[in-house]
């Protein structure tokens, strides 16, 4: 600390180095090994928020052109470091060198000024404004003082092509994918001369096609001797895409790895000291009887799913975003009704017309968007644990106070939600704990069935093994699991039946992993 | 370590509740306490009385507005709902159409036509898709409208002494600090009577517990199986309901029915609440709150009175505060 502050005068205000105009794929290309000095050093660099300890004298040198890697659970301090990186927050204490010249990197102006970029898991754009502006928001060109919209949309759209994204950019944001949106946000951090780009789970909503866009894209920034930092829990596209990777756990570096010298087991070690096998634990249960099925079940957005759960059973759902998973298992939980086949629950046909039919019945789902369908974010985890099960805690109208708190404390410990008490706002939670009060309430409400939609999406290793070990005992307690992952990893080492589909239908079956991974993925792409 | 955190976010917790409640009541007493030493007329029983029924339409409007609030909806309409019953109430009494000019079938009538209004506000919003503030400004010019073309721009008189009787009278009473004699307000009352039911049914019954979490967040709400339209509707029956109320009740205090009364109550109603702690965001709210926020305003404009301050310094002294406390409140509850 006590550093004072240093001139910015000093400050090298970075130009890109090459005219916008000139095609991007035919700049020299810089050797990814990064023979020459590293962009940017962090030493010693330390955070303190009150009694936090987020960061702990991290030591890191990013070479230029390089796709650097950083991994961790969730608290490890990934997003402090993305925020003393773009200047969101000010350092506590340490030395940032940026080309060789210490920084005091205060201002998230002052990031941008020097070339450093992040692009976020979600999109910080503005949703009514077209691409075009999106690109030139807070830099726009004028004529006369007036906006010139006719050069940002000429310039805007040149510069997409020029990075090969295929979007218009007179289109209103809002109507493209979330991942579009991303390519966009990238645009705008390329325009305004990035040498240094944060991506920060950037395909946690992506489509696998979205994906291989972007991935085309970084690997074509790198080639232009930008540095690109990627931050992801997905390991499988760290090995893919990254040269190196840095693995920080409770706020301190443990270490840096060139990616050809490593592998994902030896990662997972150093982020949580537990071995792949522990996480995909699942213990061996008999299946009873059938809970569900369906017969040539169809609706908006799918057709002819004939699938059915055991108790025991996790049935696994793959496939591409947009495939008809979600579509399928809302229908089955009543939020759109299904408009043709059948539906057998426990051997007797039944229509299920609204959620709360499917709650009654026995069906519980933990939806895919916690933020948007799972959690009232605002109000305390214990509310929301409970909130499907008020009529039970209730004598005819008024509510039983003493056991609405008894069954709140009762499941904030079985789960091991980690919180200040059952008042606290699910806000204040982490993104996993978070999760884990979604699948608390449904535990709660004790269903037969269980439907998770993408129940592990941006939660750490560490979260995802326990709520694994949660749908265990869910098994173990005779009731179904339907699972739905994008995350091919997850449903092949868990799920006892899978089901691949493509385009709203089921294009393949299989039994607990009688098919490899690339067979599985052909399957739900189609080739 | 995610980016959940946005201020509005943070809130919740009774215990954050009780202190704001303790906060405001602080500051309505010291207001109580500056005025008695400032005014020999403030602290009578006279003044005190007074007070409680010039504030208690304003608290039984700010007390159903609250429930709409709560789930993330306003109710502009409810000015406009208790002149117009206030008409309705007064074409009944002073005509003769059997039961339903008895005082009590008139009263049932109007509070009827309460019911209805809320029951159209939540159609609007819940099967029509409006925005609550669209629907609720649509029917706030209606019915002033309707009110107008019934009764031909007239005033009507109430002559039923048995019906407007009731607004000065007092039932209860204790000696007061100087040695006279207080009485407690019939319409003072009638504040009990609505808001003993409306915190019973706001923090003790599933229901209240219902309108927070669709207030903080529909869709998981409606796939936690709550039954969001119907509570919809419930909101906005309460609001209207109340609303009606007040107007039966203005028509007894002021003896007459005219469709203009009430004019920009709906925005003291909805002060009233925001100063006492309602988040106009929705899925924050208590019942306390806008009690103690409606007699704050009216402790400001009856202290107004006795100090004889212009009456325009009311309005900005009103602004002021709303300002100011939800200002410190925002503070409190959270950065940004």
């Amino acid at each position: 600390m006590a550093r004072g502050k240093p001139r910015l005068s000093r400050v090298p205000i970075h130009r890109p180095r090459f005219e916008r105009s000139m095609s991007l794929s035919t700049a020299p290309a810089p050797t990814a090994s990064g023979a020459g000095a590293p962009i940017l050093v962090l030493e010693k660099l330390d955070k303190r928020f009150g009694a936090t300890h987020a960061l702990k004298g991290v030591d890191l040198a990013f070479e230029r052109g390089e796709i650097h890697a950083i991994v961790g659970e969730n608290g490890a301090g990934k997003s402090t470091l993305i925020k003393l990186l773009t200047g969101v927050h000010p350092r506590t204490s340490g030395e940032v060198r940026w080309q060789g010249a210490p920084v005091p990197l205060v201002s998230p102006h002052e990031a941008i000024g020097l070339g450093i970029n992040a692009v976020h898991q979600e999109v910080v754009l503005c949703p009514h404004l077209t691409v075009a502006a999106n690109i030139f928001l807070g830099d726009e060109s004028t004529r006369a003082g007036l906006l010139d919209n006719r050069t940002m949309l000429r310039e805007g759209q040149s510069l997409l092509d020029e990075l090969g994204f295929d979007l218009p950019a007179g289109a209103i944001l809002s109507s493209l994918t979330i991942g579009q949106q991303q390519l966009v946000a990238t645009a705008r951090a390329e325009r305004r001369g990035a040498k240094f780009l944060i991506f920060d789970e950037p395909t946690a909503y992506l489509t696998r096609q979205e994906a291989a866009a972007l991935f085309k894209l970084i690997r074509r920034l790198k080639a232009n001797g930008v540095t690109v930092v990627y931050i992801s829990h997905r390991l499988e596209e760290v090995f893919e895409l990254c040269d190196r990777v840095s693995i920080l756990r409770d706020g301190a570096l443990v270490g840096t790895r060139r990616i050809a010298e490593t592998n994902e087991n030896d990662l997972i070690a150093l982020m949580i000291n537990r071995s792949i096998e522990q996480i995909y634990h699942k213990d061996k249960v008999a299946f009873g009887e059938t809970i569900l099925t369906t017969d040539k079940l169809s609706g908006q957005g799918f057709r002819d799913v004939s699938v059915s759960v055991r108790e025991g059973e996790i049935v696994g759902l793959y496939g591409l975003i947009g495939a008809g998973r979600s579509e399928f298992v809302q229908s089955l939980f009543g939020r759109f009704p299904a408009t043709g086949g059948r539906i057998v629950w426990q051997g007797r046909e039944v229509t299920i017309r609204s959620e709360r039919t499917a709650m009654d019945l026995g069906i519980a789902l933990a939806p895919e968007s916690r933020r948007d369908q799972g959690l009232c974010l605002g109000l305390g985890v214990g509310f929301n644990i409970n909130l499907p099960i008020f009529k039970r805690l209730s004598l005819g109208p008024l509510m039983n106070l003493g056991m609405e708190s008894a069954a709140a404390d009762k499941q904030i410990r079985d789960v091991q939600i980690k919180t200040a008490s059952r008042t606290s706002p699910a806000s204040s939670l982490s993104g996993g704990n978070q999760q884990k009060i979604v699948i608390g309430k449904w535990l709660n409400h004790g269903a037969k069935l269980f439907i998770f939609d993408e129940p592990t999406v941006g939660v750490d290793v560490g979260t995802k093994a326990e709520i694994y070990r949660l749908l265990g005992s869910l098994l173990q307690n005779g009731a179904g699991v339907i699972m739905i992952s994008s995350y091919l990893p997850e449903v092949y080492e868990l799920a006892d039946t899978l089901h691949v589909f493509r385009r709203g239908a089921i294009a393949a079956s299989h039994k607990f992993k009688d098919a490899s991974h690339e067979t599985i993925l052909s399957e739900a792409i189609g080739v | 370590m995610s980016d959940v955190t946005v201020s509005r976010t943070r809130r919740g917790g009774s215990g954050l509740n009780v202190l704001l409640g303790l906060t405001l009541l602080a500051l309505l007493l010291i207001m109580w306490l500056a005025l008695s030493v400032e005014t020999r007329t403030f602290w009578t029983a006279n003044n005190i009385a007074n007070l409680l029924r010039q504030g208690a339409m304003i608290a039984i409007l700010a007390i159903g507005e609250t429930f709409v609030i709560i789930t993330g909806g306003i109710d502009l309409s409810v000015g406009a709902v208790a002149g117009f019953v206030s008409m309705m109430v007064a074409l009944l009494l002073t005509h003769d159409l059997g039961l339903a000019s008895t005082i009590a079938g008139a009263v049932a009538i109007s509070l009827g036509i309460g019911i209805f209004i809320g029951l159209f506000h939540a159609f609007g919003v819940v099967q029509m898709g409006l925005p609550p503030f669209i629907m609720t400004l649509a029917t706030m010019y209606a019915l002033r409208g309707i009110g107008l073309l019934i009764t031909n721009g007239a005033t009507i008189s109430i002559t039923n002494d048995a019906f407007t009787g009731f607004s000065r009278q007092s039932f209860l009473g204790f000696p007061w600090t100087d040695g006279s004699w207080f009485e407690i307000p019939m319409l003072f009352w009638m504040v009990i009577l609505v808001a003993v039911p409306a915190y019973i049914l706001l923090n003790q019954s599933r229901w209240g517990r219902y309108l927070f979490a669709i207030g903080s967040n529909k869709e998981a709400a409606r796939l936690s199986g709550v039954n969001v339209t119907a509570m919809i509707y419930l909101a906005y029956v309460l609001s209207a309901f109340c609303a009606a109320f007040v107007g039966v009740l203005l028509a007894m205090r002021i003896g007459i029915g005219n469709p203009t009364q009430a004019e920009g109550w709906e925005l003291q109603a909805i002060a009233s609440s925001v100063i006492g702690g309602t988040s106009l965001f929705g899925a924050v709210g208590s019942i306390h709150g806008p009690l103690i926020g409606s007699f704050i305003l009216t402790t400001i404009n009856n202290g107004a009175n006795l100090l004889n301050l212009n009456p325009f310094w009311q309005r900005i002294i009103t602004g002021a505060l709303i300002i100011v406390v939800v200002y410190f409140d925002s503070l409190r509850r959270g950065k940004r």
